[in-house]
This record gives C-alpha cells, structure tokens and sequence, in this order.
C-alpha cells in the first residue's frame, strides 16, 4: 500500500472503526512514518471533542463515593505499593548494612562459613539473572524482527488477494501498457472490476530518484485525471491499488509519468508507459 | 470556559501522578470528572457501569501516567481516549443488546436550555454540538455510531445496510469536516 493510502485510514483509526487486520497493517507503517504518526494525532485530538457532546444539558456527576473509592483503590494498589515498599527498603538495607558492619567482629567460624556460601549463592543468582535476562532480550529482538516478517507477508498476501480478487471478477477488464521512447524495456498491466477497483502490475520499471514517484494517470475526453502514486523495488517490479475514476470506466487511456514524490493534480514529467502504443 | 495555561498544568498534574502524588490524581479527577463520567455515561447507559468504569481509568492514569508523552498528544485526548476506549471494552463486554437500548436513546439528543449555559464544560458542549449539526445527517451519524457505540466501519455498514465504500467515504469526510470545524476552537476544548 502507498503512503496515501495510510493517511485515509488514520481518521477511522482516531475513532478506532478500523478492522483488526487494518489496525495491523497501519500499525506498522506508523512504526516508520513520522508524517502519518502526526497527523494521526491530530485526529485524535478532534475525535476526542466529541466527548463533550455527550454532555448533557445539565451535565451528571458521579457519586462522591466515586472519588473517595479511588484514592482508596490507589492506596491499595499494588504497582504503588510496590513503588512504596522499594524505597522503603532502600532505607532498612542501608540500616542493615550499618548493623552487619559492626557485628562482622563478632562472628563465629560458622557464621563466616554461613556467609561465605550465603555470598556464592547470591553471586551464582546474579549470575544466572544476568543469563535469563540476556536470553529475554534476545528473544525479544527476534521476536519483534520476526513480528515485522508476519505484518510484511500479511500485507503483501492482503494485496495480492485483492489483485486476485479484482483479475477473478466478472467484467474485469485488463489493459497492456507498455513502455515509451523513454523506457522502451517497461511493462504494465493494469485490471479494473466493473466498480473501478484496480490493480497495477508493472515491470522493468526502475526504482525512481529521491524525492520522486511514478504516477498513474486516467485519460479519457482528452483529460488526464491523477491516479495514485507508487515506486518500483530494485528488481524493477512494483503494484498499485487505485479506482479508476467513474468516467474513465467505458473508455479511457493510461498512463504512467515520473513525478514528484507526492503527486501532481496534473501530469508534468514524461511519460513512461501508456496503454496507447 | 478552561484558562489556556490549564494545560501546562495538566501535564504536571499527570508527571506528579507518575510520580505516585496521589492529590495529583485527586486534582484530574476533580476537573475531568464531568466530562469523563458524561462520556461514560453516554457510552454505557448505566451509572453504575459508567462509576466502575470511571473508576478503573483513573487507576489505569495512576499505573500508566509515566507512559504520556506530551510531545505526542494533548493530557486531554489522552485521558479521554482511554476512558472511551474502557467503555467501548466494557460495552463489548455486556453484549450487544445494550447497545440497542443506547442508540435508540441516543437519537434524541438534549439542546441546552439558558438556564444552564454557565454550567461546567457548557461552552465547549456548544461548540461541538453546533459543529456536529453542520454535518450532514448521515456523516454525523456515522460518527456517532463509531464514537459511541464503538462500532468499526465494517460494522456500521452492516448495521446500516450502506456500502463499506460509503461508509468509509462519509467517515473520512465528516471527520475532515469536524475537524475544520473544531479547528479555531480546539485550543479551548482541553
């Protein structure tokens, strides 16, 4: 999926009405684009306002027995209360260690022994935390790395169903595009349903320059109307999902031009591969 | 009407929760208690629902008021996106049958008498009512649906019998519309 296609997803998920598989797939591009994480935000901002029409005329409070429940709940908590017992442990361990210093002049060889052994095992504890400790991490690591893998492979087998899906229907049309002067060896082909949902399959395409995309574009009366953008991977190889705009359906000629990264309402670079050869 | 330099105050209040202040907490439960319990109550329909709930955030800002980074939102949105999404858990959780008995209820919304315009919260109330009677019927009732009933866009098409593709496309455009609304006044809605 393409950039732009997150950023349509991030006002159902300010809402949380996304689907579970599409809260997935826009989590991990969250995880990598600052842009969307942003603005993303910023939907969230807006949806949270609609909290206040909930409010009644005269607005409900909730029973002062509420208030006092929580700071009672607090004050049991156990996350505080742990909180609460580490630091006051801290300061009976410094009491402890003041004490033990002046007794070591009064050991027995027993307790010396005692100690000695109590020291071995404390050390063969840390030892061994230090060992589970590094193995969690570890496996953490690989387990992210390996999360990263699944949401890879559930994206692409989301596209690659969609493409199916769309070739499979009845009334699907398919069009060849095939490359320009300006690259003689690409080619494309390109499947849209009855609906205009489409699909884009282009080859020998290749990766384009920073700051720019490829752009498809639906030409029909004379009028080219933009498609979506997308880039190529190093093998030359690159999909597109885009709806074919409801008066390009009969009769329309594709294109593909380089532009900038975002897109232009109008094309201006050259074009690379047209159905009209 | 909140002063704007609430919200540095905001913040503090929730770095001295997480920092185990306990008045901190007393003193966001003070000021947000309306709004909150008002959204609780909105969600679940049931007062002692929504004081379980309201309860259980407040605990839930105590254990993870550490975890808020005002670099990435406002204190605000924060405490009632967790709040609502409590609920929406809770909603889940009782069935669908309630949900029922909400939307029915939900259709005839209250407008706010003279009486009780210096009420807490009145203002803001005005402002996000009024934004949300520009939107057409069916974006806003798209909106709500999503908001307070918890409902995903595939469950919404299916509750409504509208296409997903419309439902989408009336999501996307009444949130672009409310936002725009909302966009002069957010300062003020927390």
């Amino acid at each position: 999926m393409a950039h732009e296609d997150y950023k349509e997803m991030l006002e159902a998920q300010a809402l949380s009405a996304l689907d579970a598989a599409e809260v997935r797939v826009l989590e991990a591009h969250l995880q990598s684009c600052a842009e969307c994480r942003s603005q993303l935000s910023d939907w969230e901002d807006a949806a949270a306002g609609l909290a206040f029409a909930a409010l009644e005329a005269t607005p409900l409070e909730p029973s002062p027995q509420v208030r006092a429940r929580i700071l009672e709940a607090v004050r049991t908590d156990t996350t505080t209360g742990s909180r609460a017992i580490e630091a006051a442990d801290g300061h009976r361990l410094q009491a402890a260690n003041v004490v033990a210093l002046k007794q070591t002049l009064r050991w027995s060889p027993a307790q010396t022994w005692g100690a000695i052994a109590a020291g071995l095992i404390c050390a063969a504890l840390v030892a061994s935390l230090f060992v589970l400790w590094k193995q969690n991490r570890e496996a953490r690591q690989e387990l992210a790395r390996l999360s990263g893998q699944v949401r890879d492979a559930q994206e692409q087998l989301a596209r690659q169903r969609e493409a199916i899906e769309i070739v499979a229907a009845r009334g699907t049309r398919m069009t060849e595009l095939a490359g320009t002067k300006v690259m003689p060896g690409a080619h494309a082909m390109l499947a849209y349903d009855k609906k205009g949902r489409a699909i884009l399959m282009a080859k020998g395409l290749p990766p384009p320059p920073a700051g720019k995309a490829y752009q498809l574009w639906f030409i029909a009366g004379g009028r080219p109307m933009p498609g979506k953008v997308f880039t190529t991977d190093a093998s030359g190889a690159g999909t597109l999902n885009d709806q074919v705009p409801a008066e390009a359906l009969s009769a329309a000629v594709f294109a593909i031009t380089l532009e900038p990264k975002d897109g232009m309402p109008a094309p201006t670079g050259a074009i690379y591969l047209s159905s009209l050869t | 009407m909140q002063p704007k330099q609430a919200q540095p105050a905001d913040v503090d209040l929730l770095h001295a929760v997480a920092r185990g202040d306990e008045l901190a907490l007393g003193s966001l439960y003070d000021r947000y208690r309306v709004i909150l319990f008002g959204l609780l109550m909105r969600i679940l329909n049931s007062r002692e629902e929504a004081e379980d709930v309201l309860q259980e955030v407040l605990l839930q800002v105590w254990r993870r008021a550490a975890d808020f980074d005002e670099q990435r939102g406002r204190p605000f949105t924060w405490l009632v996106t967790l709040a609502r999404s409590r609920a929406i858990d809770r909603l889940r959780l009782l069935g669908a049958r309630r949900r029922l008995v909400d939307s029915a209820a939900q259709n005839t919304p209250e407008e706010a008498s003279d009486a009780v315009k210096n009420t807490l919260h009145s203002e803001q109330r005005e402002i996000v009512q009024r934004a949300l009677a520009e939107l057409p019927e069916e974006q806003r009732r798209i909106l709500i649906l999503a908001y307070f009933d918890g409902l995903t866009q595939s469950e919404i098409a299916a509750t409504t019998g509208t296409p997903l593709g419309t439902v989408k496309t009336r999501m996307r455009s009444g949130m672009i519309k409310l936002r725009k609304l909302l966009g002069k006044e957010m300062n003020i809605l927390g």
